[in-house]
């Protein structure tokens, strides 16, 4: 599997979810392949797209919550991951793109072979092994962003 | 800020990570049923959970001690500067003993260089030990 069918098949199973997207390629692979209002595409903060979906199915039981991750940014916050494991939200789900690598820096290797994330609450994994190329930068503003993501719930 | 005074100022929602000067804090606000109350790992993990909260339309806090100020500025520099989300803090300040001096010295001007200083309520726990 590659990372774009990895987020194709993310993208497959919603309906009207809401969908925090983490920084780097898999914010914009979403933006190209399926640009839509639930989205919200967390560029920077690094490993923070799963809390942002702890504070989202906290205060929204009835919605599905979707964040999409990849292993370097899940990573970047296990601490996250095991408070996840602890509340145990049955609303938020975690899908965690893993190629092993800092893609978007240059493919340095992760240290992802040293966890597994399949032990973490309503976690899919992924595994992806080709390379593919960079979709291209999102085009809205983070604003806008952020207030077209709001809307979705105030 | 006492715990009254936080629900007072309209704050819906509540996620920190603990400091020995936010005991009482913690009791009054675990004992209040009206109150949602997420206990982090971490400050960024914090900032992000209440920025979830923002979205869904919740009045969110943050508390920290300020030795985690560093932990915040990736998040409140790239996340809630640029995309334009209000999150407040509760900020606790250790002057001792000798691990929280420097930071002591440099609270005000961090939280000042991450332009949140309207956001921010200090509180001095510098002789608390």
């Amino acid at each position: 599997m590659t990372r774009l069918e990895a987020v194709q098949a993310v993208l497959d199973s919603l309906t009207n979810e809401l969908l925090v997207v983490t920084t780097g390629y898999l914010s914009r692979d979403v933006f190209k392949i399926k640009d839509r209002k639930e989205n919200f595409y967390m560029c920077g903060s690094m490993g923070n797209a799963y809390p942002i979906g702890i504070g989202l199915a906290v205060n929204n039981p009835d919605k599905r919550i979707v964040v999409l991750s990849g292993d370097g940014a899940a990573l970047m916050s296990l601490g996250s991951l095991a408070l996840g494991n602890s509340l145990k939200l049955p609303s938020l789900q975690h899908f965690i793109v893993d190629n092993g690598k800092y893609a978007s820096t240059g493919g340095q290797p992760t240290c992802a072979d040293g966890i597994d994330f399949s032990q973490f609450h309503n976690t899919t994994v992924y595994s992806v092994s080709e390379d593919e190329p960079a979709s291209p930068r999102i085009t809205l503003g983070p604003i806008e962003m952020a207030e077209r993501f709001r809307s979705c719930f105030v | 800020m006492t715990y009254d005074e936080c629900r007072a100022k309209g704050y819906d929602f509540i996620v920190g990570v603990p400091c020995s000067c936010f005991k009482q804090f913690i009791v009054d606000l675990q004992s209040d049923t009206a109150m949602s109350y997420i206990a982090a790992n971490r400050e960024d993990t914090a900032v992000a959970v209440a920025v979830g909260a923002y979205f869904s339309g919740k009045k969110p806090l943050v508390f920290l001690q300020n030795s985690g100020l560093g932990h915040v500025v990736n998040i409140v520099s790239s996340l809630l500067i640029p995309y334009n989300i209000p999150i407040d803090f509760l900020i606790s300040v250790r002057k001792e003993p000798f691990e929280h001096t420097h930071m002591y010295k440099i609270t005000k001007d961090i939280v000042s260089l991450l332009e949140i200083d309207s956001q921010v309520y200090l509180i001095d726990s510098s002789s608390h030990s």
